[in-house]
């Protein structure tokens, strides 16, 4: 038979074979899924108003078992974690793809098999919503003996939502693993006291103008060198402070229905704009043309070449090195409009994808996770302020900066407004792009200020275009 | 003839099982030996390019496998109306100007001196291609520190010699000659390598024959090295071509900046391929990304086409002569 068989297959069948193995696999792969990850939404007439998750069933009684795959960050969801998590729960594998990349992410939405529970920051959760990406996790939330509601931080309303264009209330898709009011000040003081500048009122929060003003009086220079940056800030976040510093005005950075940013037609967001550009054009932080030296700003912080740094409290845990000890102090977050509100933008927590075929099991070590051991030791780490109220004791208070930092946090925890409302159309990085890709060129003197802003604006606009048009078929 | 049957073989021809001749056994072997490459190459060369095309006609971002469209040539369309793909095509070619040259003169140059019959020639070839076993990662890490605007060890030099401290941005303003410097300094001992190849494989006594003829250091390297080095050459050219249009890892480490990925290559380095990679893995528009890199695929291959046309006029081909 294999005689007759080999008589029969000359090179060119092969060529044939591999050709319809080819077209086969072309067709298979075109071919619309027989497991759909998610259900198709439904056609709409109004395009900005996507609607939310489907309803998850209540959770079904013991035993559980299954295998979860977890994409999230090993250092923090670690292999000991999930050996004494297998051990409790002898029925549940766990597997850690290490990681918090969304082009990994899709891959493996794209193959039919996305992470059962996915490391996030709050800004995804209405574009992942509108995309019948995430679970309700509602149903697990109330059963829960592990997890209370009430004792949620408000920073978890992030991943609240009645739909992906009203975050804050409703039915609960994740929760931090831990957040900060991102928008506090880390300090240097010895820097202040060369400058002959009064050592900052750690009780009262300065106004963007104080702070550039005092921002451009330490930053120092050496002939064309610069030696020491005034401040800085995270620029992937740029449009994050952006929508914090506009809600202080009551404005909105996205025109209503998040179809437009408004960025030219916006005096108070131009204004904003306009001062994050003046802290690049005069060198006062770090821009495309005066890069940071180090690769990030923390880094040049610690090693005491910047002298105010804008991050949240996660920072305090790394803030100090050989170079700025005894010197760093914490600040409250600044005002723009004198009605300070909670600098919270980026509360990194974790979902459930609507795909998942262990929701229970996966539900379990999202538990675990989020209030288990995990949760107690990154609570005392000070990497940041626990998910959960009562976890806030462990905060460490050790040292004299902790202590002061601990005082700082207590008066920005207590502005518990509302979230941010993020555009569910467009991806996090979107604007943040657009804001280096033509700062650049305005610091080159090729296109001026308002060139910059019609250019972000463009940018932006298409890409919100583009996001409506393939959510909503 | 039967007596030399092996009883192995009487057993299987009276159970009726036929042996395979030597030619289905060269066969069967031919095809077990190539068919791992042959899969490999079909499911991960062909498979992908082609689910690629497929992608390059829909607004595929990612995540919208529900709700993903066809748009034709939309994407290709788009490419000749986004003002940055024009812009970044410049660029590339800028940067190949600037990098392939050089590259090629600069370690043919070495290469020529490392050929010669001296002491610790060896020990110079190891260090000289030390740099190209280093991880591109690491290089770059390690050319920052050079680099840097403001406390790197290059401007620190030049400060030496000027009134007052200078800080040039070798990457930033000046990104274009600094990655240039890097991309260079990591390709050399690579470029020296096949050029010293090239050199040892030109036979002496064709030399020796010319110089006997009177032919001095410049003559004999004129006519007879250079000649014979031109395929060598263009292998280099042709390979250096594609790279510098490929060329993506070197304007993404130099410029990586922040604890996201969201920083952006400034605009003397902002390549063809930054422009691909912005628009798939910032913008999520894998349609057009993908549209993108095929238009690359057909420029490649057009340059290359006028690359191998221009063979004739300029590579010594030994049979060719040799026919004429």
């Amino acid at each position: 038979m294999a005689e007759k068989l080999l008589k029969k297959i000359s090179r060119r069948d092969v060529l044939k074979l591999s050709g319809t193995f080819l077209g086969g696999a072309l067709l298979a792969s075109c071919a619309p899924a027989t497991e759909a990850p998610a259900p198709v939404a439904e056609p709409t007439e109004k395009p900005v108003e996507p609607t939310a998750a489907p309803v998850t069933e209540a959770p079904v009684a013991e035993p559980i078992s299954g295998h979860v795959v977890v994409m999230h960050n090993l250092a923090e969801f670690t292999e000991d974690h999930v050996a004494a998590f297998q051990e409790a729960n002898p029925g549940i594998t766990v597997e850690v793809v290490d990681g918090m990349d969304p082009t990994r992410f899709f891959a493996m939405y794209a193959a039919g098999s996305p992470p059962d529970i996915y490391r996030l920051q709050a800004p995804s959760i209405p574009g992942l919503l509108a995309r019948k990406l995430l679970l309700d996790l509602t149903p697990y939330f109330e059963a829960s003996q592990l997890i209370d509601i009430a004792d949620l931080a408000p920073a978890n309303d992030y991943y609240k939502a009645e739909s992906p264009l009203e975050i804050g209330t409703g039915k609960i898709y994740g929760m931090c693993k831990d957040f900060s009011p991102d928008c506090t000040i880390f300090a240097n003081k010895a820097h202040f006291e060369k400058a002959g500048l009064p050592i900052p009122d750690d009780t009262k929060a300065m106004t963007f103008t104080e702070i550039v003003d005092a921002a451009k009086q330490l930053t120092t220079f050496d002939g064309e060198r610069m030696l020491q940056y005034g401040y800085g800030y995270e620029t992937a976040w740029i449009d994050r402070f952006w929508m914090n510093m506009l809600a202080e005005t009551g404005a909105s950075l996205y025109a209503a229905g998040y179809e437009k940013i408004n960025l030219t037609e916006s005096e108070d967001a131009k204004a904003i704009v306009q001062w994050f550009y003046d802290l690049a054009a005069e060198k006062v932080s770090p821009s495309p043309k005066n890069p940071s030296p180090a690769g990030w700003f923390g880094t040049d912080f610690v090693g005491a070449t910047a002298s105010m740094a804008q991050y949240g409290f996660w920072f305090s845990a790394m803030a100090i090195g050989d170079a700025n000890k005894d010197a760093v102090m914490m600040l409250p977050g600044p005002t723009w409009a004198g009605e300070r509100r909670d600098p919270t933008v980026t509360a990194t927590g974790a979902i459930m994808t609507s795909a998942t075929q262990v929701p229970d099991a996966a539900w379990k070590v999202f538990e675990y996770y989020h209030a288990g051991q995990p949760s107690i030791e990154r609570a005392g780490s000070g990497w940041g302020v626990p998910a959960l109220k009562s976890q806030w004791s462990m905060i460490p208070q050790g040292t004299d900066f902790q202590k002061q930092a601990y005082k700082v946090l207590q008066g920005e925890l207590e502005l518990n407004t509302s979230p941010l409302q993020f555009n569910p159309f467009i991806g996090e990085t979107v604007v943040s792009n657009a804001w280096n890709l033509y700062l650049d060129q305005a610091l080159s003197g090729t296109i001026t200020f308002d060139d910059m802003l019609a250019g972000i604006e463009k940018d932006t606009n298409t890409a919100i275009k583009e996001g409506i048009d393939r959510i909503i078929p | 003839m039967e007596s030399g049957i092996t009883a192995n073989q009487l057993e299987r021809k009276e159970s009726g099982q036929r042996t395979l001749t030597r030619n289905q056994r060269r066969t069967l072997t031919f095809y077990l030996f190539v068919s791992p490459w042959v899969i490999g190459f079909v499911l991960l060369g062909i498979f992908p390019l082609l689910v690629g095309l497929l992608t390059s006609f829909t607004n595929y971002d990612g995540l919208n496998l529900d709700t993903v469209k066809f748009v034709g040539l939309g994407n290709y369309a788009r490419v000749f109306e986004d003002p940055d793909v024009s812009f970044s095509l410049v660029r590339t070619i800028l940067w190949g100007l600037a990098n392939l040259p050089l590259w090629l003169v600069l370690s043919f140059l070495l290469a020529l001196i490392l050929n010669q019959d001296v002491k610790g020639s060896g020990f110079f070839r190891t260090i000289f291609y030390l740099p190209s076993l280093i991880p591109i990662t690491a290089a770059v890490t390690a050319w920052r520190i050079i680099l840097e605007k403001n406390f790197g060890m290059l401007n620190a030099s030049i400060s030496r010699f000027t009134p007052e401290p200078v800080a040039i941005g070798w990457l930033s303003d000046y990104s274009l000659p600094g990655m240039t410097s890097i991309a260079i300094w990591g390709g050399l001992g690579y470029g020296m390598v096949i050029f010293l190849a090239g050199l040892q494989g030109i036979p002496d006594e064709l030399k020796e024959a010319a110089q006997i003829d009177g032919a001095n250091s410049w003559q004999v390297f004129r006519h007879i090295t250079l000649p014979l080095m031109t395929p060598v050459i263009f292998f280099q050219l042709v390979l250096g071509l594609i790279g510098s249009f490929q060329q993506l890892n070197l304007p993404l480490l130099v410029t990586k900046v922040g604890i996201a990925a969201s920083s952006v290559p400034p605009r003397p380095i902002y390549l063809y391929m930054i422009h691909t990679y912005q628009q798939i893995f910032t913008s999520g528009r894998y349609g057009y990304g993908t549209a993108l890199l095929w238009m690359l695929f057909i420029g490649i291959l057009i340059l290359t086409w006028i690359v191998f046309w221009s063979e004739k006029y300029w590579v010594y081909s030994g049979a060719s002569e040799g026919a004429n």
